[in-house]
């Protein structure tokens, strides 16, 4: 089964093309990172997928059902979005970010309710944040701020997160945290999991299924064991890779590269 | 949990606090308000007047000039408050209010034209009054709304303020020349309405007031969660199910309707709807449940403390209301500003 179809997925800036008829699949239940070169259009596709980009032509399927058919609100209930390196109000604690997450499910002057906040309570545990529900976002370093925004997205009670490059702006051990935290997530709560990732030996270490996008469209996908080859890396990144399996993780790594001429 | 619960009860009864002062201080500046002016009340006459007892003249003061002018102030810092703060909101720019985007103007121009066509000022026209500053606000609006709006990418807050400055400085231009065709006495008039004189202080003012803030007020509480949500951005507002451009669309017409009907009455007072947001934000945090209602208070607070300067200063002569609210204004602003550059 699948979490996410596109058929025929077109999205443009004004005139400028940027994806042409992409026909994608995500696996239910599985970590996917989506990989590629700058401008290639990946953060757009996901963009389009999360509803936040009108798309031109084309359909995008959420769980077989058409995404254009479903309320926003419905649609918050199944799937959960976390932009590039978003920014929080100024002040806002996070206790009061988590409870966003929340908004899909209140009505009215949007009181919440006793379920609710257990809900938040136990994001901001998964998340390991209870100890600073009190405190403010703009006092906390990168890697608690990211653990917010993904606190956040849990409290939506979704089975399907999205995330636009959640390591920006970490370092190398907030980034494994980020990252370890959402596969821990996957395997343990069983969320399906789709992120846009730059690091090319971080996306085949954390994923269970590669996409490599160029220009707009799919080169290769498949386990990172398939993708990460130098035929494919060459054509997707105009690289000229060495690849190894490293012992630690039994994952492809990319060791060293030089630009194909 | 205990500490954190411990905090929550802290910062709770740190919010009801700050309420019940601001609450005070506003029934203080009530008070203060209606004995001070060119016939100084006692607190003793005062209480003899309400009770029924004052004379002929001392009840023309109080209840004919002073409290509708008192109800007027209030309720136009009220809502020129909240009308900054949905806009500071939506536009994700403190920078933002109904006076920079040329709103404010937008309504004044139409109250101009209006007075300039119609100059007896006859029952109907105070009832027609804010509907017209609605449709010059609105007109305003629309336009920056129209140019600020970029297809696919939607509503930037950068270029709506650019837009909105434009547009402030098109419409006052307009004023000019059109200043140049009046007479005296409706130069008088278009001169006091953009200082900021609550010149329309009369119950058959506050009647024409009222409907409107008894309807958008309650209407944007019942949207603080919209707010609060919308304030993070718009791509997370739309991961987590707002249809952002439909509330925006919503959210900014309520904010022009509230500016409109406000200035409508009480001349261009600006810096209330960018003052009090920010006052009330320090005071309270950004969560709009809260932040709404305090920030109405402080509105209510700024406006009618400035009334009374504006009334007492240079007695028997008053300074337009909308520039002791700049003077105060001004050097928050500056300070806000300075403070943010650090």
């Amino acid at each position: 089964m699948n979490s996410i179809t596109t058929k025929n997925l077109a999205i443009a800036y004004d005139e400028s093309i940027v994806v042409e008829a992409l026909d994608m699949k995500i696996p239910y239940g599985k970590i996917t990172t989506i990989i590629g070169p700058n401008g290639c259009g990946k953060s757009s596709v996901l963009k389009a997928v999360g509803r936040i980009l009108r798309f031109k032509t084309g359909a995008v399927y959420l769980n077989e059902e058409d995404i254009t058919t479903l309320a926003t609100k419905e649609i918050a209930k199944k799937m959960a979005i976390l932009p590039q390196s978003p920014t929080a109000p100024h002040g806002v604690t996070v206790g009061e970010l988590v409870s966003y997450g929340r908004f899909p499910y209140q009505r009215g002057f949007g009181k919440l309710a006793l379920n609710d906040r257990k809900i938040i309570d136990w994001s901001l545990e998964v998340t390991k944040l209870s100890e600073l529900e009190h405190r403010s976002v703009d006092t906390l370093s990168g890697g608690q701020r990211q653990r917010v925004w993904i606190a956040m997205a849990l409290a939506q009670q979704t089975d399907l997160i999205l995330l636009d490059e959640p390591t920006t702006y970490l370092d190398l051990s907030h980034q494994l945290e980020v990252l370890e935290l959402l596969r821990d997530l996957n395997k343990k709560q069983g969320y399906t999991i789709v992120m846009v990732l730059h690091d090319l030996n971080l996306a085949a270490r954390f994923a269970d299924y590669m996409i490599a996008i160029k220009g707009g469209s799919i080169i290769c996908h498949g386990t990172p064991d398939e993708v990460m080859v130098p035929h494919a890396l060459k054509e997707v990144f105009q690289i000229d890779a060495q690849i190894v399996k490293e012992p630690r993780t039994g994952r492809p790594v990319c060791v060293t590269y030089d630009l194909v001429r | 949990m205990g500490s954190t619960g411990q905090q929550q009860k802290k910062k709770s009864s740190k919010i009801i606090a700050v309420l019940l002062l601001l609450g005070i201080l506003l029934i203080l500046s009530i008070i203060f308000s209606m004995k001070s002016g060119y016939t100084h009340l006692t607190f003793h006459d005062l209480l003899r007047i309400l009770l029924g007892g004052g004379s002929d003249k001392e009840n023309l003061v109080l209840f004919t000039f002073r409290l509708p002018r008192i109800i007027i102030a209030m309720l136009v810092g009220a809502g020129l408050a909240l009308s900054g703060c949905i806009i500071q909101g939506i536009a994700r720019n403190a920078l933002a209010d109904p006076g920079l985007l040329g709103i404010n103007a937008g309504a004044g121009l139409m109250v101009v034209l209006f007075v300039l066509l119609f100059p007896t000022k006859t029952a109907l026209s105070v009832f027609t009054l804010p509907f017209l500053a609605l449709i010059g606000a609105g007109l305003a609006a629309v336009l920056i709304y129209l140019l600020a709006y970029k297809n696919l990418e939607g509503l930037s807050p950068l270029r709506l303020i650019l837009t909105g400055v434009g547009m402030q400085v098109g419409i006052s231009a307009a004023m000019i020349v059109l200043v140049i065709l009046l007479d005296e006495s409706q130069f008088n008039f278009v001169t006091v309405w953009q200082a900021g004189r609550i010149w329309g202080a009369s119950w058959r003012f506050v009647i024409a007031l009222l409907p409107w803030l008894l309807v958008l007020v309650p209407y944007v509480f019942f949207k603080a969660r919209v707010l609060d949500v919308l304030s993070v951005g718009e791509e997370i507002a739309w991961g987590l199910g707002v249809s952002v451009e439909r509330e925006r669309r919503i959210l900014l017409a309520v904010a022009v309707a509230l500016a409109a009907s406000c200035v409508a009455v009480s001349g261009n007072i600006s810096f209330v709807g960018l003052i009090a947001p920010h006052l009330a934000r320090r005071l309270v945090g950004p969560g709009h449940q809260i932040l709404l209602p305090c920030c109405a208070l402080t509105g209510a607070l700024l406006v009618s403390i400035s009334d009374i300067l504006a009334r007492t200063l240079v007695q028997p002569s008053e300074i337009p209301t909308g520039i002791v609210v700049a003077v105060v204004g001004a050097p928050y602003f500056l300070y806000l500003l300075a403070k943010s550059g650090r």
